[in-house]
């Protein structure tokens, strides 16, 4: 928070409103019908106007997006730290979790429909397939980034493995950990609309479906900009996180800290 | 995430060709061609465009016809910006359509009556509207489920407000029964027939037993109103040749199931020839000819719509539909 000083929020608010400004414009100026793109004042008008019940889809969203998210983590986490301290496990199994990722979830979520039905659980392994992959991988590169040197030397003076892992491998992969939380906290929440959209009760996924249905593509980019707006507010956690636990980094960081 | 992009794109594409909607070019063969976009994979509602092309009735009429399945955008999207000239569309959505300011036609309808029902296995015992509730229904994600299901649930009694809703998006029938839903919304003519054939049976609750206004014309075929100002012709062309295949359809089913059969190979052959027979006498119905459509149907429903909230203003009906491409028609 230091170091986020106000000025370096200015230019992408200003990258921003540009942008809206030059799509109002050419939203009055081509005569474009809202059907086809509305204005950003004529989605901003709607989203005040079905604001209650967006709250209620948001919020069903959220909440999957955060099981997910949670169980993706955790799964990338221990595989991590498996294959990162089992070697021979690692070549065997990391190909397979690159393939993991090759699985279309398109196909994948009607068979999930067919085993788990239309509740949480579908929907919560979808996003956790999709968020545990990039923990797992900026992790294991975190792992493989240890200062030879200093591994060289704890291994001289006798250091345990544990000792080893916790003191030195684990604080130094730190930074490449919270990466990939980063990239998986913006993949949660669109898994979760994916995984609404292919079967549920309530949330932004089904709210979507309905209104582009209805042809109110006013309402579908209201609910684009919820969604963008939670993965920010995530994204945005996940830094001020970063910055309490990882402090030594941030310095060096910095710069690079965009990377999406 | 492909099917998130997949909604930004056409979107943003739609919006880049908007304007460019004046019908077909011309080919060095001198054939029109014409884009026609289906409302779902290929089924029997389609059997006329497919037979009409394997008939070579699209050629006749000097049209050289190219038949592509909706994208996430839907048939009325594409139409309406002229990427697509002519649809399959349903008249609940060329009403809610033409009140956003999507400015689709209908051309015909290819069913007279609404053989859409609310279907469940036997077994759960759903025959009447009060009997839904309690139970789970399974939408694909059109705002007009609720209201219609309530709207025959008042009819008998019932409150919709004790029944649970779940978007089940495109999953099949058969599947969605048998996890947590209890009830869908099916084409009979389809999947009913499919019920008959797989020995699985169905109690269906049909909509138009409790109101007149929800017999509405489900499928159509559409066009969009540029087609109509700048190209009458090709819509005309194309229209009768359509009707030609649909005739064929009704007076020899096999063939046009056939057809059918040919262009799309992955279908099931028992399916599509029972199916084909279950609807040779519905697509014309009472009718006096194939695709005639009646104004009250569209004035009933669109009242219905409007009073139960589903639109929010009142809709010129005369403007959404025209029979005056029809061979037979005004």
């Amino acid at each position: 928070m230091r170091r986020i000083s106000s000025w370096s929020v200015i230019p992408p608010l200003l990258a921003i409103l540009a942008i809206l400004v030059v799509w109002q414009l050419a939203v009055s100026l081509f005569d474009i019908r809202t059907w086809i793109l509305p204005s950003p004042l004529q989605i901003i008008q709607e989203g005040m106007e079905i604001y209650p019940r967006l709250l209620s889809h948001g919020l069903a969203t959220i909440q999957i997006a955060l099981g997910g998210f949670a169980l993706g983590v955790g799964v990338g986490l221990l595989l991590a730290i498996l294959l990162h301290l089992m070697p021979r496990a690692k070549e065997s199994i990391y190909p397979l979790m690159v393939l993991s990722q090759n699985v279309p979830i398109i196909a994948l979520a009607p068979l999930l429909v067919l085993w788990f039905g239309f509740g949480t659980l579908p929907k919560i392994l979808i996003i956790t397939l999709v968020c545990f992959f990039p923990v797992a991988v900026s992790l294991i590169d975190g792992f493989r980034q240890t200062n030879p040197t200093l591994l060289n030397y704890m291994q001289m003076i006798g250091a345990s493995r544990r000792q080893i892992f916790f003191k030195l491998e684990w604080p130094s992969a730190l930074p490449y950990f919270f990466s990939g939380l980063k990239i998986s906290a913006t993949y949660s929440v669109m898994g979760a609309v994916i995984a609404e959209w292919l079967g549920a009760q309530e949330g932004l996924g089904v709210f979507m479906t309905v209104a582009s249905s209805a042809f109110r593509t006013d309402q579908v980019f209201v609910a684009i900009f919820v969604i963008m707006a939670i993965s920010l507010l995530l994204f945005g956690f996940i830094m001020l996180m970063e910055k309490w636990l990882v402090p030594w980094d941030t310095d060096r960081k910095g710069a690079d800290d965009d990377d999406e | 995430m492909k099917k998130l992009l997949s909604i930004f794109i056409p979107v943003l594409l739609l919006a880049a060709c908007s304007g460019n909607g004046d019908g077909g070019q011309t080919e060095d063969d001198g054939l029109t061609e014409v884009t026609f976009v289906l409302d779902w994979t290929p089924n029997t509602n389609h059997t006329g465009i497919y037979t009409a092309q394997a008939e070579g009735y699209y050629e006749e009429a000097g049209l050289d016809v190219e038949i592509i399945l909706p994208g996430e955008a839907g048939a009325e999207q594409t139409v309406a910006t002229g990427n697509g000239d002519f649809g399959i569309s349903a008249q609940e959505n060329v009403t809610q359509a033409r009140l956003q300011d999507v400015s689709i036609v209908s051309l015909a309808a290819i069913i007279q009556d609404n053989t859409s029902v609310l279907a469940s296995p036997e077994e759960y015992g759903l025959e009447t509207p009060s009997d839904l509730e309690g139970h789970t229904y399974g939408g694909y994600g059109s705002p007009i489920e609720e209201e219609t299901i309530a709207s025959i649930m008042q009819a008998d009694d019932a409150d919709i407000e004790n029944v649970d809703i779940i978007n089940i998006g495109d999953t099949d029938f058969f599947t969605a029964v048998q996890r947590d839903v209890d009830f869908a919304w099916i084409y009979y003519g389809w999947t009913g027939v499919e019920a008959e054939l797989r020995d699985f049976p169905l109690n269906t609750i049909d909509f138009t037993e409790y109101s007149d206004a929800l017999n509405f014309y489900t499928p159509v075929l559409i066009t969009n109103e540029e087609m109509i100002e700048n190209d009458a012709e090709t819509v005309e062309a194309f229209t009768e040749a359509t009707a030609e295949g649909y005739q064929l359809a009704m007076d020899d089913p096999e063939t046009a199931a056939q057809h059918l059969l040919d262009a799309e190979p992955d279908l099931d052959e028992e399916l599509v020839m029972a199916s084909q027979e279950w609807l040779t006498d519905v697509y014309q119905g009472d009718a006096p000819y194939w695709g005639h459509q009646e104004r009250d149907v569209w004035e009933n429903y669109m009242n219905w719509m409007y009073e139960s909230g589903l639109i929010e203003s009142e809709l010129d009906v005369d403007q959404a539909f025209t029979n005056e491409y029809l061979p037979g028609g005004e």
